[in-house]
């Protein structure tokens, strides 16, 4: 089920209204079967994967317990666990990917052999198996104790909100708080009310206009002119954010209808300024997932520098291939990787030095912050690309249509949606919407509450244009 | 708890508010853009129409060349020039667009008579799982029964089924295995797959008797259009019955237009097979529809002759402008009874090489034998009319009858030939049709006279009519209408 359907408008309230309907001890028999119901929405028989998945790591949670006191038989189960659960990953989500390029490199040494698998890749993977894993790891270092009931991990792995696209969540937050009585209260409903609005309000309206002109520029980069192939990128960093962050901030209104807080994944990325900065505050439950799991374990930055860029790019390059099983991705994590980096060593060499005037602090801050936009939506284009090729047409169209091609004609609206959209981003700066309308006067919020139902409602794209991150 | 309904009658009232907006200065924008068949609802209303046709790409299909380009409602409004009439039209509509047209009609619209395109390929898989279903549905959200807003939260939602082509092909192809093909006698496939696949493997030969890929590809796609059978869950009738009852419900004269489909072509390609289910989806719908209340049902199935049918590559129901005049007359004939004084008799123009007898009932026995005829001489017969597509209609009471069509040749010698070619008809105590497509050979040229008409020496009766006899060339050309001297 995606959040932007009529069903789901009909399933949250439902799950709402039970969940507080029902006594704490039925509570995560309902959740749990609203979420299967949710996941099983798309394509019925992956649950069984997802069921694969959450009975080795209960019972890897459970065995590491239970022999604590061994730590060589517990590293075993975390690496059962672990081995299993990315075998999972591997197999559903890269060996399409490695046997297309095992067939193309045999065909590069002439030797006839090829191998062609098409696996469909179930919904929300690699989000749910992070989520497993770290519940394991954390469980192995001590940081968790062993979740003993089947029922409240099982929930804990799906809980509906985050199950598809997460926030990737932590058991330490999460799985607590699924034990905790949640009593009805005004408040919750409000914020999860808010933050559902927005939600919407950034997914249907800005960034799924904002996809209609992207899809065209990337399909055929060489028919516009080079403003218009910009424009397309700078509007797919947008796009991209307000379609993933849309979604977060539908997931994180729906556990709040319920009174669960959880992680917040975005926090301005766009006014970053520099690339540590953005992985900060860019879909942060997966950076700091591969800063707890492998940047640190690796050394961290407490090692000599040669070491620290080895960490830097694995770090990278993993996260890139976790997006997706391409050359591209591969590359577009790499890329970050090398300039952060970059960054870092330029920073070495000139260290930032106080400013006298506030003036001249401000102006440079802006124009790091525009250096990391650009950044960014370059490497967004390795992203967004099909492939290398279309990769290179989008580059060749910036550098060489300068005369001729299509103008993208922006309609007058949609710099009107992507301006609120941008003066919401401002206003929210490292705050949430739901937080920000907290101390606000009941008439204006009333306001925007009825400016951003009437946008979603009455200005939404008619297109159909799915969750991006729904790939991964 | 009570904050919480507090702030429900305040929810509730802001978004009265946001309705009472969207509907007055933003609907009509959204109508023009995501829904525009809507508009021809308010288009009918404006004109005052009394009389609305509601049609798909039939209606308004004309060929390359035609002069006259006019839309079959447009004919039809000929034969009613002091009344309005409206059509509703929209390419790859059915039945449960047309329901949806209907359903927004104001109550205060002056319409009194609905005309209805009914079909029949419209039952079909091919139709059903078309990959144009997903953006007419789009269409029909914003004209559901809820307020504008809400409506327009639907289409934001995209509460309409939306299929990918591949999904919808698997579809198709599912039906088409699955959904079994049952005749009163032995036939050789299962389904519709099957049977495909055969005449796709043995294909068809051409009037040179050569294997012909084109007329392979064609028969297949004959195959695929009407080899089906209409059963009660066919998603179809349940739009018709829907309209049945609106229309009772809002008082109209109901008529339901069942287009003529090319049986020429599916009898030559094809044959009495595709024959037999076309004329039993026919029966299926003329049973259900043809006898209720307020519900008149024009059949025009066997009507159009090959030569009229714009789409000589594909199965449509695009006709040239006789074509659309026959449609339009029967609909005009039945919609009359409505409106007698209304009525203005229209002269039907007969294309060269056209010969229709019309709609008088002959009985055919050992006393009088012959039915209605049509002579000619053979060298009158232009070069170009290198086949003759002969139906017609005949009612038996029993098949003791020696019922022929026959073609008789008198040569300048005095002598005569007859061929005798035997009717389709299956069906006993009901109307049924036959169709033939026969060569114009040199000898039929070379005949002083010839003459086609249906014979039955035999004592057991039959009656016939509408013998229809149609000159063409041997290939016809998609778009492009046949032209002969007469």
């Amino acid at each position: 089920m995606v959040f932007n359907s009529i069903e789901f408008l009909i399933f949250l309230p439902i799950v709402v209204l039970l969940f507080y309907v029902l006594p704490q001890k039925l509570r995560w028999v309902m959740l749990l079967a609203a979420s299967c119901v949710f996941y099983m929405w798309f394509v019925p028989k992956y649950i069984l994967i997802l069921l694969v998945t959450i009975v080795i790591d209960f019972s890897a949670g459970v065995l590491m317990e239970n022999y604590a006191d061994q730590p060589k038989l517990k590293k075993t189960f975390l690496v059962i666990s672990i081995v299993s659960t990315l075998l999972v990953l591997m197999i559903f989500k890269y060996l399409n990917f490695l046997t297309a390029n095992l067939s193309l490199l045999c065909a590069q040494l002439g030797i006839e052999k090829r191998w062609v698998t098409n696996i469909i890749l179930p919904i929300g993977l690699s989000f749910h198996t992070f989520q497993s894993m770290s519940y394991v790891i954390e469980v192995y270092r001590g940081h968790q104790k062993a979740e003993r009931h089947f029922g409240y991990y099982s929930l804990y792995v799906m809980f509906f909100p985050q199950l598809v696209t997460g926030p990737i969540e932590r058991p330490g937050n999460l799985l607590r708080q699924l034990h905790e009585k949640k009593a009805f209260d005004y408040d919750n409903i409000s914020k999860g009310m808010r933050l559902i609005i927005y939600g919407f309000f950034i997914k249907m309206v800005v960034a799924d206009h904002l996809g209609a002109y992207v899809d065209k520029v990337y399909a055929e980069p060489s028919a516009y002119n080079s403003w218009s192939v910009m424009l397309a990128m700078a509007f797919y960093s947008f796009q991209i954010y307000c379609d993933f962050f849309g979604y977060s901030t539908i997931a994180l209104g729906s556990a709040k209808l319920m009174g669960f807080d959880i992680s917040d994944n975005f926090r301005t990325p766009y006014l970053a300024k520099s690339i540590a900065e953005f992985w900060h505050r860019w879909h942060i439950s997966l950076s700091t997932w591969f800063r707890d799991y492998v940047y640190i374990p690796l050394g961290g930055s407490r090692v000599k520098f040669g070491r620290w860029t080895f960490n830097i790019l694995v770090v990278f390059v993993l996260s890139g291939i976790w997006h997706g099983a391409a050359w591209t991705f591969l590359f577009w994590g790499f890329a970050h990787g090398l300039l952060h980096i970059v960054e870092k060593a330029l920073r070495n060499r000139f260290p930032e030095k106080e400013m006298q005037s506030k003036w001249l602090s401000v102006s440079i801050d802006a124009l790091r912050i525009a250096k990391t936009f650009v950044l960014v939506t370059l490497f967004w284009v390795m992203f967004r690309a099909t492939d290398f090729s279309n990769m290179k047409d989008m580059f060749v169209a910036v550098v060489s249509n300068f005369g001729g091609g299509e103008s993208l004609g922006v309609k007058p609206e949609m710099w009107l949606y992507l301006g609120l959209f941008i003066l919401s981003d401002l206003l929210l700066f490292n705050t949430r919407f739901d937080r920000w309308c907290d101390n606000k006067p009941m008439a204006l919020r009333w306001c925007i509450y009825g400016l951003l139902v009437f946008l979603t409602v009455a200005c939404s794209s008619v297109n159909s244009f799915p969750f991006i991150y729904f790939q991964f | 708890m009570k904050k919480l309904l507090i702030r429900i009658v305040m929810a509730s009232a802001l978004l009265f508010v946001l309705n009472w907006i969207y509907t007055k200065w933003f609907y009509k924008k959204d109508v023009a853009k995501h829904s525009d068949i809507l508009e021809l609802v308010w288009q009918v209303e404006a004109d005052s129409c009394r009389i609305v046709y509601l049609g798909e790409s039939s209606n308004n299909t004309c060929g390359v060349e035609e002069t006259g380009r006019k839309k079959i409602s447009e004919y039809l409004a000929e034969y009613f020039p002091t009344m309005k009439t409206g059509d509703m039209t929209k390419e790859a509509s059915h039945a449960q667009t047309y329901y949806y047209l209907l359903k927004n009609l104001s109550k205060k619209s002056t319409v009194e008579t609905v005309v209805v395109t009914m079909n029949l390929r419209s039952f079909d898989a091919r139709w059903i799982y078309s990959n144009l279903e997903t953006p007419l549905r789009k269409q029909l959200v914003l004209m559901e029964d809820y307020p504008p807003f809400m409506n327009r939260l639907l289409l934001a939602l995209k509460a309409y089924p939306i299929r990918s082509e591949e999904e919808l092909d698997s579809l198709t192809r599912q039906h088409w295995r699955e959904d079994p093909l049952v005749f009163p006698y032995e036939f050789e496939w299962d389904n519709v797959y099957q049977w495909d696949s055969a005449m796709a493997w043995r294909g068809l030969s051409n009037y040179e008797g050569q294997y012909d890929a084109k007329w392979t590809e064609l028969a297949c796609h004959y195959i695929k259009s009407y080899g089906f059978q209409i059963r009660d869950n066919n998603p179809r009738l349940k739009d018709f019955d829907d309209i049945v009852a609106l229309s009772s419900k809002r008082g109209w004269h109901l008529v339901f237009n069942l287009m003529a489909e090319n049986v020429d072509k599916a009898n030559a390609y094809v044959g009495k097979d595709l024959m037999y289910l076309m004329k039993q989806n026919h029966d299926y719908l003329v049973n259900r529809y043809g006898h209720l209340e307020g519900v008149t049902l024009v059949d025009n199935l066997n009507l159009v002759r090959d030569v009229n049918f714009i789409d000589q590559d594909w199965t449509t129901e695009h006709y040239y402008e006789e074509g659309r005049r026959i449609i339009a007359s029967q609909v005009a004939e039945a919609i009359k009874a409505y409106y007698p004084d209304d009525y203005r008799e229209q002269a039907l123009p007969c294309d060269a090489g056209h010969y229709f007898f019309g709609d008088e009932v002959r009985d055919l026995n050992a006393a009088v034998p012959y039915g209605p005829s049509l002579t000619l001489s053979g060298d009158s017969l232009p070069a170009d009319w290198e086949r003759v597509n002969v139906a017609f209609m005949m009612q038996q009471a029993d098949t003791l009858h020696e019922t022929n069509l026959v073609v008789q040749l008198v040569n300048p010698d005095g002598s005569a030939e007859s061929r005798y070619y035997p009717p389709q008809c299956m069906k006993v105590g009901a109307w049924d049709f036959s169709t033939y497509d026969l060569s114009v050979d040199s000898a039929m040229r070379a005949a002083q006279q010839v003459k086609i008409f249906v014979c039955n020496p035999s004592e057991s009766a039959v009656q016939v009519k509408r013998m229809d006899v149609s000159f063409r060339p041997a290939y016809l050309k998609p778009g492009v209408k046949a032209r002969s001297s007469r």
